[in-house]
């Protein structure tokens, strides 16, 4: 019932987002348009003899791979991840910290595979949506092998003693291989950057997630903490190095999330 | 008149003359006046000194696969040895890393067409630098989080003028694709690009400078770069 109650909300507030964003998202579409075109600007190009030829072709490489994305919640989302940066921290950080400093890194992993082991219904779904049927059924070998050899999924033997690679694929990328473009950029609560594609991937992975359906919902939601948590402590440091080297963090993260993500999308 | 058209010729020719000379890295006198002239830069910097033992042995400096393979080997000697200061491994790193990247064709590539005409020389030097600097750092926070894993090249894929050189990085619970794009500049293979899992550090930062000139200014650039990360 609650489950139920999220999804509602979360569809909610991307539809209204859609809504209200629609005249704004036209202007900024046409701002995306207007940009890659140096061709457009004949004063700057012939006063600029700096780009000789070989730099003109990898100019030209650049602006083809350029990321378009409409970002017309930019003011709310901009909120979003500074709220997301302070969380981090102020509770996420130290919280994982903690946690790393007490749980040694066997037993770490061990937890690490046995969520990975448990989401398997996201991936193995995924990959037959997307016509990755060898994938999928590697990932039910790996599901049955880890649950049973690996002792409930804690170790990974499928990859150590099979050499058989999970398959990262998620409902977003399932989506976007049918041709569902991005949509509106979002930064989510917690979950950080995302689009109105994977929010919606998102919220299809929950239903497949067991963890959702442990009861009372304390619970799940408390196994989802942990779980995040268990995560974190092997990624102490990433976000670090990311905001150290970007001079607009949230332009930056956008950024490199949807280059991420298409580059997925398309493997 | 036709004796000074000689004497300009004259002029030129041994004007071209001791130009060549100063950049033939084979005259042994060259080679002699670099080294001695680095030695004397600061007599009294051990960094100097650590280089030589610690620098990449790059055998075919023409061969990219081997130059990038040598240069991270390097690397993460330097990062693993147990008797170096965090600075000092940290400036050794810049050093050693610092020649296989063209800083200046990628502060040139940040900003593109679009932009980069706008800055004047004394802007263009300084973005220059201090978009150098901001890379070194980042490079260096990056390359922190990723020296326990174990690297292996595949095969480079050559388009055109460039090279692809795609790196892998695995450990237990990690899987970090790198690629390395280089362009030969001056008979020389170097870096003018990283994409790290798919993203690109010359298109992310293109958004950045691209977003903010949009707003404001060089000026307001060039004060946000030489702003040391807010943490």
């Amino acid at each position: 019932m609650r489950l139920q109650a999220w999804a509602i909300i979360v569809v909610l507030a991307v539809i209204t987002a859609g809504c209200t964003a629609s005249k704004k998202t036209a202007a900024d579409q046409q701002h995306i348009l207007a940009a890659p075109n140096p061709i457009a600007m004949p004063s700057e190009s012939s006063e600029d003899d700096e780009f000789d030829l070989i730099d003109e072709d990898l100019e030209k490489q650049l602006e083809e791979q350029k990321v378009k994305i409409s970002d017309p919640l930019k003011p709310v989302n901009r909120i979003m991840y500074h709220v997301n940066d302070k969380l981090y921290f102020w509770v996420l950080r130290p919280t994982a910290r903690a946690y790393k400093a007490v749980a040694p890194k066997p037993v770490r992993t061990g937890i690490r595979n046995f969520f990975n082991n448990l989401t398997t219904p996201v991936r193995f779904i995924s990959c037959h949506l997307q016509g990755k049927h060898k994938a999928a059924g590697r990932e039910l070998h790996r599901f049955a092998y880890n649950t049973t050899v690996g002792v409930l999924g804690f170790g990974d033997p499928a990859k150590d003693k099979l050499g058989l690679e999970p398959a990262d694929e998620d409902l977003g990328q399932t989506l976007g291989k049918w041709g569902l473009g991005n949509g509106v950029y979002l930064v989510l609560p917690l979950f950080g950057p995302s689009t109105v594609r994977d929010g919606l991937g998102l919220v299809g992975g929950q239903f497949l997630n067991p963890v959702r359906y442990v009861k009372p919902a304390e619970t799940s939601y408390g196994i989802s903490a942990g779980q995040i948590t268990n995560e974190n402590s092997f990624r102490i440091g990433e976000y670090e190095a990311f905001k150290d080297a970007a001079i607009d963090p949230y332009i930056a993260m956008r950024n490199a999330y949807i280059q991420y993500r298409n580059k997925k999308v398309q493997e | 008149m036709k004796s000074l058209w000689c004497a300009l010729l004259v002029f030129l020719v041994a004007g071209q003359g001791v130009d060549a000379g100063d950049k033939d890295p084979n005259d042994p006198n060259e080679l002699l006046r670099a080294k001695s002239g680095a030695v004397v830069e600061d007599p009294n910097d051990p960094n100097e000194l650590l280089l030589s033992k610690w620098d990449a042995v790059v055998k075919d400096p023409n061969d990219p696969n081997e130059l990038v393979r040598a240069k991270w080997d390097a690397v993460v000697k330097v990062l693993q040895a147990k008797d170096l200061d965090k600075k000092v491994k940290e400036r050794l790193i810049g050093k050693i890393v610092s020649p296989m990247f063209d800083f200046p064709l990628m502060a040139k590539l940040v900003l593109g067409r679009r932009h980069w005409p706008k800055l004047t020389p004394p802007q263009r030097e300084k973005f220059t630098r201090l978009f150098t600097e901001r890379l070194k750092t980042s490079y260096l926070e990056k390359t922190k989080l990723y020296t326990d894993e174990k690297a292996s090249l595949k095969p480079a894929v050559r388009k055109k003028t460039v090279i692809y050189i795609p790196m892998q990085l695995l450990s237990k619970d990690k899987k970090i694709a790198i690629l390395y794009k280089l362009r030969k500049v001056d008979k020389r293979w170097k870096i003018y690009d990283v994409e790290i899992q798919g993203v690109s550090i010359l298109l992310t930062y293109r958004s950045q400078f691209d977003d903010i000139l949009r707003r404001g200014t060089v000026t307001d650039l060039l004060s946000k770069l030489e702003k040391r990360p807010a943490r």
